[in-house]
């Protein structure tokens, strides 16, 4: 436990070593906020169903994978790696200190939006229900496409093909449960489609939650999934050995 | 302390150690050798439970490095070749971290203390490692490995790109640290080990080809002893005076000296005192002696001697086959 929390400082810290953690909690919450104030003056509806429907796109594809490409691709290429895998600790608390490291700055990050829930409370009288739901389930996909984006660093020491594998793996998840594309996919392999989107795609267990149903199995699904890819981060690091 | 049996390893088609086993007494400090590529950073980074062997058994201070690796990591102080520093810490943000990943706790005032002053690291302290000179990374990088006391120390390639003074400083350090630590340093360059080490372990190929004190190995890869004489006469005269004088096996004409004096590299058996011999020569032939020095193979040469003499291991015959010219000749 206090292996994680020495991993834990160190990693948390390192984020704001460069400006870049600055400068990405910025654009993080301008771009979101923008895009949701354009569809809130259109419809004049005091919910934040617009915001939550591209947040997990905007998360997939550029924001998680921002966060985690570094977590070991810089280990790999500084060869910290070398020094980190030889103190006596061992490597899930490694990889769990790493992980909760960028949880919480993606917590910060989020944290930066609550502006919004601030502004429909003062202007009108929102459902609270589905915003509370809507950020318990960005919470979770957060996690889920953090342990994603550390396993894929994993594997690389250049940052931008970290960035752009992890990019690429969290943005199918998120597509997979988009609108027609489960339905596309069953034009070609009939039935792939469907069975992609009730077990792999993200997207509607987090409408689920995003509707205020929060449902075990969704929970269930985030939590494992993370677990898993945490799990396959050790291995696959401590796999150099064979 | 560290015993390696029968290890291998390979990297996909490549074999970096091809069934190396040796072991290391307490207390000893190893000199490991070898060209770039022969190895050693890999046999470095099994002891270190870095990597894991392909096969065979390696274990330190009683633990395997395969079933007990947090064990082993508690004893090992590892300085890696490629020199690991978060380049954004501060120096002492640095040994912080470290201090706290070893669990030193209410040592680590006292370790800290020690460790920035037997490396010399006081004026950096609060310095971006970013920013330090390549030497100071490398001392940094040497606290790091020291700060918990260990028991055993690897040291791979500590004194690359540093200068002199400060490989001094190094080999001074390793010197004072060596009567209660076990230590294997890593290096290419064979003169560097030669002071410190009690025994040296040289590595080609993925393979132990020799394994002893310095003094032993010198002599494993020369079986002839050389005089280098030079007098005052014709080159003709000195071949045919020396020509039919026993015990000299070959000689080898220096052509580097200035006129009228001759000079020639004498191989004879190393039992075998040529001196009395040469002195009647010289006596006979009234010559007058310019140089006469007993001549000893240079590190260099013995370290290209024992790397490639046995890369070809097949070849029995060890006769010395002098191309270039020798220490001590000509210059």
């Amino acid at each position: 436990m206090k292996d994680i929390a020495v991993i834990f400082r160190r990693e948390f810290r390192a984020y704001f070593y460069s400006p870049i953690a600055y400068v990405f909690s910025i654009i993080f919450i301008i771009l979101n906020g923008g895009l949701y104030m354009f569809h809130f003056f259109l419809l004049g509806n005091a919910d934040m169903r617009s915001f939550f429907a591209v947040l997990p796109l905007i998360l997939g594809l550029i924001f998680i994978p921002a966060i985690s490409m570094r977590l070991w691709s810089e280990e790999n290429k500084l060869g910290t790696v070398e020094l980190l895998l030889t103190l006596p600790m061992r490597t899930e608390h490694i990889v769990l200190g790493k992980f909760f490291a960028s949880f919480v700055f993606y917590l910060i990050a989020l944290a930066g939006t609550l502006t919004i829930p601030l502004l429909l409370l003062i202007l009108g009288n929102p459902d609270m229900g589905p915003v509370v739901g809507g950020y318990f389930g960005a919470v979770l996909i957060g996690a889920f496409f953090l342990s994603i984006g550390i396993f894929i660093s994993g594997f690389f020491s250049d940052q931008i093909v970290s960035l752009i594998i992890t990019s690429l793996a969290c943005g199918f998840i998120v597509l997979i449960g988009w609108g027609y594309v489960p339905m596309v996919l069953d034009g070609w392999i009939p039935g792939l489609g469907t069975f992609l989107y009730d077990y792999v795609g993200v997207t509607r267990h987090f409408n689920d939650i995003e509707r205020g149903v929060i449902d075990i199995r969704s929970i269930v699904y985030f939590m494992s999934f993370s677990a898993l890819f945490l799990y396959l981060n050790a291995k696959a690091l401590e796999r150099r050995k064979y | 302390m560290i015993e390696l049996k029968n290890v291998c390893k390979s990297y996909g088609l490549t074999k970096a150690l091809k069934d190396v086993s040796f072991s290391v007494k307490k207390g000893e400090i190893i000199g490991f050798v070898g060209p770039n590529g022969a190895g050693k950073s890999t046999a470095m980074k099994i002891i270190t439970t870095f990597t894991a062997p392909t096969s065979g058994t390696v274990s330190v201070g009683g633990y395997n490095v395969m079933s007990d690796p947090l064990e082993v990591r508690e004893l090992i102080g590892y300085l890696p070749e490629r020199v690991p520093l978060y380049s954004d810490m501060l120096v002492r943000e640095y040994l912080e971290f470290i201090g706290e990943a070893r669990h030193l706790n209410g040592r680590f005032k006292t370790r800290f203390d020690w460790v920035v002053d037997a490396c010399g690291l006081e004026s950096v302290l609060e310095r971006k490692i970013d920013v330090l000179s390549k030497g100071y990374k490398q001392r940094t990088c040497l606290a790091q490995a020291l700060i918990h006391d260990p028991e055993v120390l690897i040291l791979d390639e500590p004194t690359s790109g540093l200068d002199p003074l400060q490989i001094i400083g190094i080999r001074n350090l390793v010197k004072n640290l060596a009567h209660d630590k076990t230590i294997i340093l890593s290096t290419h360059i064979l003169p560097e080990v030669s002071t410190v080490a009690d025994r040296i372990l040289v590595i080609n190929d993925g393979q132990i080809v020799a394994d002893g004190s310095f003094g032993n190995l010198i002599k494993t890869v020369t079986d002839l002893s050389v005089i280098y004489l030079a007098v005052q006469c014709a080159k003709k005269e000195f071949q045919t005076a020396l020509s039919d004088a026993g015990d000299i096996e070959s000689i080898e004409i220096d052509s580097a000296t200035p006129r009228g004096i001759t000079g020639a590299h004498l191989y004879h058996a190393p039992d075998r005192d040529i001196l009395p011999v040469l002195n009647k020569i010289i006596r006979k032939n009234n010559w007058l002696v310019v140089e006469l020095v007993p001549e000893r193979l240079s590190l260099e040469e013995s370290f290209i001697r024992l790397t490639q003499s046995h890369a070809k291991t097949t070849q029995k015959s060890k006769k010395l086959e002098v191309t270039g010219p020798r220490e001590g000749g000509a210059a």
